[in-house]
């Protein structure tokens, strides 16, 4: 799976929960949280994530996580291994 | 003394969302009865007849983002409070003065069933909102964040009385002075095929003897009956203090002149004729009228073939033969949950009227002496009214309403 995949595959979850976010302008360094997510939507957003691309991660593996570049690199990682 | 007046309702039901349209549904004496095809409903060949919401018009003040993350019963709620709230004028109440008691438990089975069946097969992946979905007081939060109630909030469960017994706290709270105002909500109660299954087992579901013609299937009081039929209902009602109401010059449908509840000691869903004669007794002695005083029954009614006629032979007991009596279950089905706060609506609604809508399926009435509103609707005035619900739990519970304008 190579790191595209997972940018579409997040870009979808975002545009999902959050359908007043034009996603096309997120960029890496972008934080779900200044894209207007609650602390249960970015669960979603992930978890959404996760079941798409067939990933689990766990809880504390996110917790050093710092905007979406870093998530999708994140899942990249996992779904190499 | 402060009364428990009803300034507002909601209502959103199978044969109609909106108090006019739902009116207008009651007196035409219409009905939704079809076998359900909703996502949860059906399993292999397995089907139930039942009445299910065709379109729902969402509430205006949540947008697509709440939408989305929102469950049917969710969704259905907040339409009905919203009208509700618009109907009582609640933006003229200070949003601490105002509550919402949430009736019903266990409100979203079908969701349960679903998210059970969905993710069996990879736990790790089940949505984050099904945390909060899955307990009843998500509706507190959903209808609370959507419009200013800052006073309390809270779920209380009766079984098929919840919706009664929500406008009964709600009248405690107007009474006592603890609010100005306090919606009752009787929730949607979403239930999977497992749960019909499971009702039908127990023999408190409807068979599937009219298979053949599902809108003959829900018959309360008929001889032919032979259980329930459920059908997908919310109702909202707002209880206000008469204080806060005449401060305001609020319009008001009636009074809720008294209330009681009684409790059969049985676990069994076995209806009790003494316990419900109990609380009839009672809640005409807390309401201060004779039995000839009251002018109309709404009945609990289920279409069950021992609960029908136990309730009649307390209908009798009580000295209410001569009160008029017809069945808003065989039109709207069996919401359980929000049955009670349903029919204190649709009994408000015919008050207002001056009309008693009419009972489908009242082929060969159970008693026939008593005062059967059967095929059309009547031009009757009413000014008391009195309510009953039963729960499973032996949760017993009756409802004087008076209206007002007589």
């Amino acid at each position: 799976m190579d790191r595209e995949t997972v940018w579409v595959e997040v870009k979808k979850n975002i545009a999902e929960v959050l359908p007043s976010v034009n996603v096309d302008e997120i960029k890496p360094g972008d934080r779900l949280v200044e894209l207007g997510a609650n602390s249960v939507d970015r669960v979603e957003i992930i978890t959404l994530t996760l079941e798409g691309l067939n990933l689990h991660v766990r809880a504390h593996e996110l917790a050093g996580v710092e905007n979406i570049g870093g998530l999708v690199e994140l899942l990249h990682q996992k779904a190499l291994e | 003394m402060n009364r428990a007046l009803i300034t507002g309702v909601g209502i959103t039901s199978a044969i109609g969302q909106g108090k006019e349209r739902f009116a207008r549904a009651l007196f035409g004496g219409e009905h939704a009865f079809a076998y359900m095809e909703r996502e949860g409903r059906r399993k292999g060949s397995l089907t139930f007849v039942g009445a299910e919401i065709r379109e729902l018009a969402n509430a205006t003040r949540i947008g697509e983002r709440v939408r989305r993350r929102t469950s049917f019963c969710g969704l259905v709620a907040l339409a009905t409070v919203e009208e509700a709230w618009n109907d009582a004028g609640l933006d003229a109440v200070a949003p601490e003065r105002i509550g919402l008691i949430v009736g019903g438990s266990n409100l979203q089975q079908r969701e349960v069933v679903n998210a059970t069946e969905a993710y069996a097969s990879h736990p790790v992946h089940v949505s984050p909102y099904y945390s909060i979905s899955l307990w009843d007081t998500d509706l507190c939060g959903l209808c609370t964040e959507a419009f200013p109630v800052r006073g309390m909030t809270y779920s209380l469960g009766g079984a098929s009385a919840s919706g009664q017994l929500a406008v009964m706290q709600a009248a405690r709270a107007v009474e006592s002075g603890e609010l100005d105002a306090c919606i009752a909500l009787g929730a949607l109660t979403d239930l999977s095929y497992l749960e019909f299954q499971a009702l039908r087992n127990i023999g408190a579901m409807g068979t599937d003897r009219y298979a053949d013609d599902p809108s003959l299937a829900c018959r309360p009081f008929d001889r032919m009956r032979d259980g329930f039929i459920y059908g997908e209902s919310c109702g909202a009602v707002v209880v206000e203090g008469s204080e806060s109401a005449g401060m305001r010059r609020a319009r008001s449908y009636g009074s809720i002149r008294g209330y009681a509840t009684a409790t059969a000691g049985n676990r069994n869903p076995n209806p009790d004729e003494q316990c419900e004669i109990a609380v009839i007794r009672r809640a005409l002695k807390a309401s201060g009228l004779s039995p000839a005083e009251v002018d109309y029954v709404s009945p609990h009614g289920s279409g069950s073939v021992i609960g029908d006629t136990t309730e009649l032979n307390a209908v009798v007991a009580c000295e209410l033969s001569h009160a008029f009596i017809n069945s808003t279950k065989s039109l709207t089905g069996h919401g359980l949950a929000s049955a009670g706060a349903v029919e204190v609506i649709a009994t408000l609604l015919q008050m207002e009227a001056g009309r008693l809508h009419p009972s489908r399926n009242l082929t060969s009435p159970e008693m026939p002496s008593l005062n059967w509103v059967g095929e059309g609707a009547i031009n009757q005035r009413v000014r008391n009214a009195l309510c009953l619900s039963y729960g499973f739990g032996g949760i017993n519970t009756a409802l004087c309403v008076q209206h007002e304008g007589l």
